[in-house]
């Protein structure tokens, strides 16, 4: 029944995003502030999406799936069994996706078990890609200096030690976390709160504090000093809060991108149950042009809980011990007998 | 051809880990798919911790000696949502786990599938999972 209910939901609001702002501006809705009158953004959301950053081949020229699509679709991906993490659903042709949903990795947990929501990951919008411009909905090209950095950012990731995983194997900050924030893989649960002067958005898959933004009008930090996740300034701008974020380090790597990177987020509550979340990202070392992205952010239920991602990542030791036991084979085979 | 065949298998890891790139860390890189394992054996402990849970079963082998082995398991915070806990392995609880052995050679596995030693599943609201190595056991 809730099934039934989910996908009748999604027929109900599959407006293309950008058309909500006006659907719900001439609706009967009215918009929650705080006492000091700004839009009320609290309370706890989720962005969990099988919507890609950038749009699949098969929907080239077409930034939004029609009805039929997205509740074909919404059926597939919300039965029994499928992957939380599957990638490449909508890249995927008509016989390819029932493999696509479902897990590739058989060394993983079982994620449809493990990470399953109890309101079932979908669409959360009829977007073909959550890039709208360029208008192509893909990245920009990368540029010459961009292309060489992830190509010594390739090169860097190994197995000698620690410092050549991931960053988020590390537990030092996973690509999700930005700014801009995309959706994470899984515990996609966030709140935002609200004080006089301040902005809190408290991620719950994060390895990072939670991000505390001033929006009273102080400067920015000095450029010498560097953050994994910037430093943000907020202002509103009519019912929208804009956040822009620099000071990023070298490391953060947004998508590839350098300490130039430069992040504008507009967060505009559009409904009862959610907010629209756009973000521009610009940064000239690492692409030929800026690029901005959309997707809602959706009200959901329940407690947020504590990451502290480190405390049992035994992960790291067992995976840098099995190199060593495969280094230790590779020599012994090649010694001469 | 070692060196070949270490291309292929790093270019097979790459494109498994590029399907399923979100995930903490590649569990590809730290269990072995070639050494699937089935334990059988009564819950001793449980790490119910981030960015993964962890419960340590004694296992009987062949000879009748017990071994201690280290499962890991998916993340907590998900469970917690689903009303599960810590407490829902209680110790001595007999649960079987199918899983990969570790690359590393120790008694470590991943827990693919736990079920009660009973047969019954341990995480009611699901079905299967539909995965080829699901299907493979039915």
């Amino acid at each position: 029944m809730k099934r039934i209910l989910l996908i009748a939901g999604v027929i109900l609001t599959a407006v293309p995003l950008s058309a909500w702002a006006q659907t719900t501006a001439v609706g009967r809705w009215t918009m929650p502030r705080t006492p000091d009158g700004h839009p009320d953004l609290q309370g706890t959301w989720t962005t969990q999406t099988y919507t890609p950053l950038q749009r699949p081949e098969r929907f080239a020229g077409r930034e939004f799936l029609t009805e039929q699509e997205m509740v074909e679709l919404t059926k597939l991906v919300t039965q029994d069994g499928v992957d939380p993490l599957a990638a490449g659903v909508l890249a995927a042709g008509d016989d390819e996706r029932s493999q696509r949903i479902q897990q590739a990795d058989p060394t993983h947990y079982n994620n449809a078990v493990w990470l399953a929501t109890p309101q079932p990951k979908a669409l959360s919008s009829r977007r073909t890609s959550l890039i709208g411009d360029p208008s192509d909905g893909r990245l920009p090209p990368l540029t010459s200096e961009g292309q060489k950095r992830a190509a010594a950012r390739r090169a860097a990731i190994g197995f000698d030690s620690y410092e050549n995983r991931p960053l988020q194997e590390r537990c030092v900050v996973w690509t999700h976390e930005g700014p801009p924030m995309m959706p994470p893989p899984y515990n996609d649960v966030f709140r935002i709160l609200q004080t006089p002067g301040y902005v809190v958005v408290h991620r719950e898959l994060t390895t990072n504090l939670p991000r505390i933004i001033p929006t009273d009008g102080r400067p920015p930090l000095s450029g010498r000093i560097r953050q994994w996740a910037g430093d943000s300034r907020g202002r509103w701008e009519g019912d929208t809060l804009v956040v822009e974020t620099a000071n990023f380090n070298d490391k953060a790597a947004i998508q590839g991108s350098s300490a130039a990177l430069r992040v504008v987020e507009r967060f505009t509550r559009v409904s009862a149950d959610r907010i629209l979340y756009h973000f521009t990202v610009d940064d000239p070392t690492t692409w030929s042009r800026p690029w901005s992205a959309e997707l809602p952010m959706m009200k959901t239920e329940g407690r947020q809980y504590e990451y502290a991602c480190h405390e049992g990542n035994y992960g790291m030791v067992n995976t840098l011990r099995g190199a060593r036991v495969a280094d230790k084979r590779a020599a012994d085979a090649a010694a001469p007998r | 051809m070692r060196r070949i065949l270490a291309t292929a298998a790093t270019a097979i890891t790459l494109m498994v880990h590029l399907q399923s790139v979100s995930a903490h860390h590649a569990f590809s890189a730290e269990f072995d798919a070639n050494q699937p394992v089935t334990l059988k054996g009564a819950v001793t402990r449980v790490e119910w911790i981030n960015p993964h849970s962890w419960v340590h079963i004694d296992v009987k082998d062949a000879g009748g000696k017990v071994v201690s082995w280290k499962v890991e398991m998916g993340a907590p915070n998900q469970l917690l949502r689903r009303g599960w806990n810590k407490n829902s392995f209680p110790v001595d609880m007999e649960i079987v786990v199918e899983g990969y052995r570790a690359k590393n050679g120790s008694d470590i596995a991943n827990g693919g599938n736990i079920t009660l030693g009973d047969g019954r599943q341990l995480f009611v609201g699901s079905s299967g999972t539909g995965a080829p190595y699901d299907e493979k056991k039915k």
